[in-house]
């Protein structure tokens, strides 16, 4: 019985919007404006993920393709690796644009990542971007209070609403025939969004997460129509509505996650990288320079050496012993810029910790955490990006650095600067460049994305509780 | 005419308004907030400069104590070059969180280095900057919306509107001096922290003025806008809250849609040379180099540096096969090689941002921000700017070690005395120094 009410309120508000000029256009330009934005998005990331993968093979075949050379010129010939979108960053392409997605490894060195896409924006999209989840979480909620600000306090002005309450309906049947009509305006929003995580569920990403994903968003619609409906309900006029509705709007969208990123900021300025390296280069000098086999604080490494193979220069080792050296101090150099690193990575992540803490102000913030986080565009996917080119960075100069010990006769190394001549004789064959390894990132586990997701789905559940106690005190509080 | 006691009343009658008297306030917090996050950011990245600036001194000092010649001289010393934010950057943090703003940077191929960016935490770039610009360009306007939308549906409803309109000398000097006494107050607190914060900074009078009549200007065409929906014969027939709808729509249209839309189209059309094609291009170059005949690296390098055509012949007894001329020599040819699309790069990057210039007059709250961040020197072309300083350190720097390398006088550690300094601005110093 309560349903049928329901429908027919839900029933008569939408021919309402429909013949209102307003309401149907606000209702249009939303549903275009979304397609819009899947469809522009996912041909970008379509085209990004081919050029990453073709620039990665063709990285990849260069190093292989290299001549015979000294390994160490390898170890600073270098390579490069390129992260691809993952398949939700067709909704949610989230720090992407403003990470740089590409990196060069070498030796002695952490390069940071290169050419964020954002630069080349001329600051047309630093307020706002064509991607679905901008549109979804800034936008969408602007349009829902549009259509939906005077669905009860409309009536009221008109007067039906004594007359709807007088025949017999009863508060909740009305307010949720109004709330329905409004979940199934807001769901034309919502629905290019759903097709497009279905067609992502089919492709590599796990279904559990893209579930997850679907999940925030609508149930973060169905926050926006319940406030907007509640709202309407327990305001006398209109306008009073109208106006705090857009103040709810403008606090939860466009101010509280902007503040949070000010706020983190100042409350936990970060080392700048620069800073960073003048501290590495303090503590490198003091482990010594790898290109330079004499400098005192390779004493001990030569000596446990000499003493290993039991010999009594370096000319004798079978091994070569500027190889070893070079080993030897890039291990320990990546020691130290990885602890750097590590700290950096930390600094930034306590950063993003206190600005998605504005996710207990506005529900904004805690379901752009669950998208960035669950899509693998967040702040921790990209460190994860960052420790992978690392570790594949120091396996491959390692490797050259393995082929320097082993493959490269210490007096011909000594010597090749001697002539042109002494220096062809001091290379290894590029067969050996056969052990550069594929790079292929992904994102982490799907478990690791949700479990990383946990506290901001909290701060959702806490939301909707919220809005639940709001929706019942303006049922409670509905008077003609 | 209006008069002074219209203006007296009215401004009476409307801070009678706890809504307006409340959203003005707020307006002056939002103001002092943004100010205030800006400030603090500015006055660390002084801070951070000044620190680097002492330490970069230190470590090339050390660095160059113990070396042999000028060739190991200039590869184990980084110079440390900057953008100081200016007097009114904290007003608008701009492109500053996104384009490098220091680099430290040696002897090497440029375009390898360039490129690096020692840029803030992505995600809080991502989620946005809470700064002036901000306050005034996209949220100011909805301000407007909110206080003028039913300046005249209140008085209808009241049903005050005939009488007020019937009892007055001047029915439009009523209406006139209600804009006015609400949009004074408005522009006074957003401006007043403003102009005491852009005093402490030490900002210039002129330059604080400058971004007021920015604001001021954007909140004239907000009310212009406002005002005309308003009034609109076609929309007579609407309730206050749809001309809201449609008020927001406009600001809906100008702020989102356009910026957005130019910059799907910008992109399709302004081919851009991918950024990675530079370094790689660059740093084939310059490995190739080591495997190609000498003669190869001396011919590309005369081409653009003819006066040292005498000086390539280097003496292998005392540098045996390698030799420092010869390895800087290939990393300039390298610079030169990637040097077109380099050039494209940049090209693209200020040529999207002429167009998105002309786009910023479609949308006023894109006008009002790219205005202030050129106030601020925080803009695109600021920003690039800073890059073509660096690359004019760069080029000097290579001056005087060319100097060094190839005339070869005897190492001493005095001559390092005359070695290139950075100074912000360098560009436009170098280009004023030739006139004199």
């Amino acid at each position: 019985m309560i349903f049928s009410v329901a429908k027919t309120i839900c029933a008569d508000q939408w021919r309402y919007w429909l013949r209102t000029k307003v309401a149907a256009t606000v209702l249009l330009l939303g549903a275009i404006l979304t397609l819009a934005a899947l469809i522009v998005n996912a041909f970008h990331v379509e085209e990004a993920a081919h050029a990453r993968e073709h620039l990665q093979t063709e990285a990849e075949e260069r190093f292989k393709a290299q001549p015979d050379k000294h390994p160490h010129r390898m170890v600073h010939y270098g390579h490069y690796v390129f992260r691809a979108p993952t398949p939700l960053s067709v909704i949610e392409p989230g720090v992407d644009t403003y990470t740089g997605n590409a990196i060069f490894l070498e030796g002695h060195r952490q390069n940071s990542a290169m050419f964020a896409q954002q630069r080349q924006s001329a600051g047309l999209t630093r307020f706002s971007s064509l991607t679905p989840s901008f549109l979804a979480l800034a936008l969408a909620p602007l349009f829902i209070i549009l259509i939906g600000y005077g669905s009860v306090s409309r009536e009221r002005e008109a007067g039906t609403l004594t007359l709807l309450l007088s025949q017999g309906t009863t508060r909740w049947q009305l307010i949720l025939g109004k709330l329905l009509a409004l979940i199934a305006a807001s769901g034309l929003f919502l629905l290019p969004l759903l097709l497009a995580c279905l067609y992502v569920a089919f492709s590599s990403e796990s279904p559990l997460v893209v579930l997850l994903f679907c999940l925030s968003y609508a149930v973060y619609f169905l926050l926006w129509a319940t406030v907007v409906t509640a709202c309407s309900a327990l305001f006398e006029k209109s306008s009073v509505s109208f106006t705090v509705l857009i103040v709810i709007w403008m606090s939860a969208c466009v101010l509280i996650p902007r503040l949070g990123s000010s706020v983190a900021t100042n409350a936990a300025p970060s080392m700048g990288k620069l800073e960073a390296d003048f501290k590495v280069e303090e503590k490198l000098r003091s482990l010594g320079d790898g290109h330079d086999v004499n400098d005192p604080a390779f004493k001990k490494l030569k000596e446990d050496l000499l003493a290993k193979y039991n010999v009594d220069s370096v000319d004798d080792l079978p091994v070569n012993f500027r190889g070893v050296v070079a080993q030897y101090s890039e291990g320990r150099q990546a020691k130290v810029l990885n602890e750097f690193a590590e700290n950096r990575m930390g600094e930034e992540l306590e950063q993003a910790h206190i600005a998605r803490q504005f996710g207990w102000l506005s529900p904004t913030v805690a379901v752009r955490a669950i998208s960035t986080i669950l899509a693998g565009t967040s702040l921790e996917t990209h460190h994860r990006f960052l420790r992978e080119a690392e570790a594949l960075r120091l396996e491959f100069v390692q490797g050259l650095n393995k082929v320097h010990v082993e493959k490269l006769d210490y007096k011909l190394d000594m010597d090749r600067n001697a002539s042109e001549e002494a220096a062809d004789k001091a290379v290894v064959g590029a067969d050996n460049w056969a052990l550069l390894s594929e790079f292929n990132f992904n994102p982490e586990a799907a478990n690791t994305r949700i479990s990383n997701a946990l506290i901001y789905f909290l701060q959702l559940i806490v939301w909707v509780c919220i809005t639940v106690l709001f929706l019942k005190a303006a049922v409670r509080r509905l008077n003609p | 005419m209006m008069r002074f006691t219209d203006l007296k009343r009215e401004a009476g009658f409307v801070f009678g308004h706890r809504q307006i008297k409340l959203t003005l306030l707020v307006v002056f917090l939002l103001s002092v907030v943004s100010l205030w996050t800006g400030f603090a950011e500015m006055q660390e990245q002084q801070a951070t400069v000044e620190q680097l600036l002492e330490k970069d001194q230190a470590e090339r000092d050390s660095a160059l104590a113990h070396q042999p010649n000028y060739g190991s001289a200039a590869y184990y010393t980084f110079h440390l070059t900057y953008s100081p934010p200016s007097p009114l950057a904290f007003t608008a943090v701009g492109e500053r969180d996104v384009f490098p703003w220091k680099h430290r940077i040696r002897m090497l191929a440029l375009e390898g280095q360039i490129y690096e960016t020692d840029a803030d935490n992505p995600e809080l770039a991502f989620l946005g900057r809470f700064d002036f610009a901000f306050v005034t360009s996209v949220l100011l306007p909805l301000f407007i919306i909110l206080l003028l939308y039913d300046l005249k549906a209140k008085e209808r409803e009241a049903r005050r509107f005939d009488l007020l309109n019937v009892t007055a000398r001047n029915a439009h000097a009523i209406w006139t001096a209600r804009v006015i006494v609400t949009l004074v107050p408005l522009a006074l607190v957003t401006l007043a922290p403003l102009v005491v914060f852009g005093l402490i900074n030490g900002a210039s009078l002129l330059s604080i003025l400058t971004v007021c009549a920015i604001v001021i200007g954007n909140i004239a065409i907000w009310s212009a806008i406002v005002l005309a929906i308003g009034a609109a014969k076609r929309f007579a027939s609407f309730s206050a809250t749809h001309l809201a709808s449609i008020m927001l729509g406009a600001w809906l249209v100008t702020t989102v849609i356009v910026p957005v839309t130019a910059h799907t189209v910008i992109n399709a059309v302004v081919e851009t040379p991918e950024g990675g094609d530079i370094v790689l291009t660059q740093r084939e170059a310059v490995n190739s180099a080591w495997d190609k005949p000498v003669e190869d690296t001396w011919r590309a390098f005369i081409a653009t540096h003819p006066q040292w055509a005498d000086y390539t012949i280097f003496d292998p007894e005392r540098d045996s096969s390698f030799n420092w001329k010869w390895y800087y020599a290939f990393q300039q040819v390298g610079d030169q090689t990637a040097s077109e699309l380099s050039k494209g790069y940049q090209a693209a990057t200020l040529q999207k941002d002429t167009i998105a210039s002309y786009v910023a007059l479609l949308s006023p709250s894109l006008l009002t921000q790219r205005l202030l961040s050129s106030a601020a020197d925080t803009n695109v072309s600021a920003m690039v700017g800073y890059e073509n300083d660096v690359r004019a350190f760069h080029k000097a720097l290579r001056k005087f070690y060319y100097y060094h390398l190839f005339k070869d006088p005897e190492f001493s550690q005095e001559s390092f005395e005359a070695l290139p300094q950075f100074t912000p601005n360098m560009r436009t110093l170098g280009e004023s120094n030739k006139e004199n």
